[in-house]
């Protein structure tokens, strides 16, 4: 009985990795009609795919568009699991707020991040490119966000950055969430000047060291 | 200000190198983008319906540092903009793709062929081309910076679909680049019929976003075509491609171009060993850490270090900043940039270098 559910999870992981959108999908339904736990499939299936298609990223096996077509497959297969989770797993979703930094409209690795940030669970409101520092205040207000990414690729909208960082904390709002900053010229040493709470030099480990830090603030919260 | 002066103009120097005649100093081209209106002290949306302030900003920057190369150019999208893409136009910012012309292949019926005399802003580049051969044409080589078939599709149909459809539908994406090519040659020819050169940007080739496979099959047959056309016309040019490029250059050099600029993040030493002895190569001092946030002496040992790992390329080799340098960029990092070559001066040894290298000019 646990084989076939092993099967099918090793399936959909590999459907994602193959970028079969179709397959994906028709294993999605089977896994459903057999009676398996729907975040399961989620986590140990799709998100287990995509984490290996990132691997093969990093390794210069595939490239931006192999990356994305994984990206697509793994969220057909969210549309099917999804209206299945159970309730109390639904809400236990963190909100995320990302968005490229304003002057900056290199958006690609952005959109790596945001994908793999739902993998792991986060329910993310993506602001796009160019973004005014206001906006990620307001809008993680809006939303109770727990997360805030920011993103760039030039040095040059760097220090927009630590402007997002000081508004949280003009606004009252700095230890209430996470901020996490990433793209190519960042580097821990910078998330560390400008009073970021984490940096990852690439989107999968990003999204695991997300899921972390959002966990040990909530518990010193509670 | 600059410390040392030049003997030749650009133009004498690029004539004197390609008979393989004495020179005062190597080739260096510190490759502004939109900071030529720092220069001139405009706005960079002046650029937007002023050819005279364009060409204005170009000849400045010219007659401020001494490059070796003119180059008109304001930002990446101006042929998607004539097929129908939308801009946004920032006051004093580089201008971005807005929404791209098309939003699905289905539409492809919309795109129609561009006349560069009338539509969007490529009329005010042609004139700017004209003023600026007219101007300065006979001191320095001139150019217009022209995106590549490849990468103009891209902002065609927007980027992400453009990606996906790679794979998903690479039919389409021949379909796209082979209108997109026919516009980069539109364009091209009214370009050269202003007497001036024409650089090609190929930033979407690069592998830091494709495989050098999807380049061999999308991009490299209609590139190749592109520098047909520009060299059937008698007009020279180069190709700066950004990001990583080393799976690519055995085919950069079958493109034959006349020259090859490459990013920071490639290996100068490795290309040159690689395909030096094939095709010029340009680059690659660090447009953000050095040339932007770096201090003149930062700059100087970064120009030094190019030129020790390039200077032997036996095609020839140009100092040249990675890519575009940013907007804000310090005017001294670039004069600084330019002092080195003309510090090194004529000819070049290691003896030479390493004697500049063992000390420190600025601070
Ligand atoms: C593709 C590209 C473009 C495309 C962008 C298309 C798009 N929609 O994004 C186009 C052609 C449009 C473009 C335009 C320009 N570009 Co460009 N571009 C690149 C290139 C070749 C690749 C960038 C990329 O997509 N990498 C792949 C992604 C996946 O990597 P990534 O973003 O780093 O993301 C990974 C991680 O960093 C992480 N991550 C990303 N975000 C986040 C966020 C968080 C919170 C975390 C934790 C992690 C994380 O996860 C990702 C996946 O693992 C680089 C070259 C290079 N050396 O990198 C230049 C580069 C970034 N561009 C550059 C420049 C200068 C420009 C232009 C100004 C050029 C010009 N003169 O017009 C314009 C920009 C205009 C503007 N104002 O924004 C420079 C920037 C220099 C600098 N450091 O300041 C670079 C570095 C080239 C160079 N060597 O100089 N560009």
């Amino acid at each position: 009985m646990s084989n076939v559910k092993e099967k099918l999870l090793k399936d959909l992981a590999e459907s994602v990795v193959d970028m079969e959108e179709d397959d994906t999908i028709e294993i999605a339904n089977d896994f459903i009609e057999s009676g398996y736990d729907a975040y399961e499939g989620i986590s140990n299936g799709l998100a287990a795919g995509m984490d290996e298609a990132g691997k093969l990223y990093e390794e210069e096996e595939y490239y931006i568009p192999e990356l994305l077509m994984c990206s697509d497959a793994m969220y057909a297969g969210m549309d099917v699991l999804k209206p299945h989770l159970k309730y109390d797993e639904t809400e236990e979703k963190y909100k995320a707020v990302v968005g490229v930094v304003e002057g900056d409209t290199h958006d690609i690795g952005k959109n790596l991040f945001k994908i793999m940030l739902e993998t792991t669970g986060f329910e993310v409101y993506d602001l796009g490119r160019d973004v005014p520092p206001g906006e990620f205040i307001n809008k993680a207000k809006e939303l109770g966000a727990k997360l805030i990414g920011l993103s760039t690729l030039m040095t040059t909208t760097m220090d927009n950055m630590e402007i997002v960082v000081n508004l949280l904390k003009e606004e009252g709002m700095r230890d209430d969430v996470v901020v996490m900053v990433g793209g190519g010229p960042i580097s821990q040493s910078f998330a560390d000047k400008i009073g970021a709470d984490g940096y990852a030099p690439e989107a999968s480990r990003a999204a695991r060291l997300a899921k972390d830090l959002v966990r040990g603030k909530m518990n010193v919260a509670v | 200000m600059s410390l040392f002066k030049d003997e030749m103009t650009p133009m004498e120097r690029a004539v004197a190198f390609s008979k393989g005649e004495d020179v005062d100093r190597i080739q260096c081209n510190p490759n502004l983008s939109n900071g030529i209106a720092r220069v001139l002290g405009c706005k960079i949306s002046e650029f937007n319906h002023s050819a005279r302030t364009l060409a204005d900003a170009v000849i400045a920057t010219h007659r401020r540092f001494g490059g070796d190369g003119a180059k008109v150019f304001t930002d990446l999208f101006i042929i998607a903009e004539a097929m129908g893409a939308k801009m946004k136009y920032p006051e004093d910012e580089t201008v971005d793709l807005l929404e791209p012309a098309i939003k699905d292949i289905s539409e492809i019926s919309k795109l129609e062929p561009i006349d560069p005399y009338k539509d969007a802003r490529l009329p005010i580049h042609i004139e700017a081309m004209k003023y600026v051969q007219d101007e300065i044409g006979e001191e320095v080589p001139c150019t217009a910076l022209v995106v590549g078939p490849f990468t103009s599709a891209f902002f065609l149909i927007g980027v992400e679909t453009m990606t996906k459809m790679m794979i998903k539908d690479p039919e389409s994406v021949h379909r796209l680049c082979e209108i997109s090519l026919e516009n980069c040659i539109r364009f091209a020819d009214a370009t050269i019929k202003q007497g001036i050169g024409i650089s090609i940007a190929e930033p979407m080739s690069s592998c830091t976003v494709v495989s050098p496979k999807h380049f061999r099959e999308f991009s490299k047959p209609y590139l190749k075509r592109f520098v047909d056309f520009i060299k059937s016309k008698g007009s020279g040019t180069s190709i700066h491609i950004c990001g990583k490029t080393d799976g690519i250059w055995e085919d950069v050099v079958d493109i034959s171009v006349g020259a090859l600029s490459i990013d920071n993040i490639a290996s100068l030493k490795n290309c040159t060993e690689t395909v030096g002895d094939r095709i010029k190569i340009m680059g690659n001092v660090d447009p953000s850490s050095i040339m932007y946030a770096g201090t003149k002496e930062d700059v100087r040992k970064a120009t030094l270090q190019c030129v020790k790992d390039g200077y032997k390329s036996p095609k020839g080799y140009g100092i040249m900043s990675g890519c575009g340098l940013p907007v804000e960029t310090p005017i001294e990092n670039i004069d600084a940039m330019l002092d080195t070559a003309r510090e090194i001066g004529w000819p070049i040894t290691d003896e030479k270098l390493e004697e500049l290298m063992s000390f420190n000019r600025y601070e």
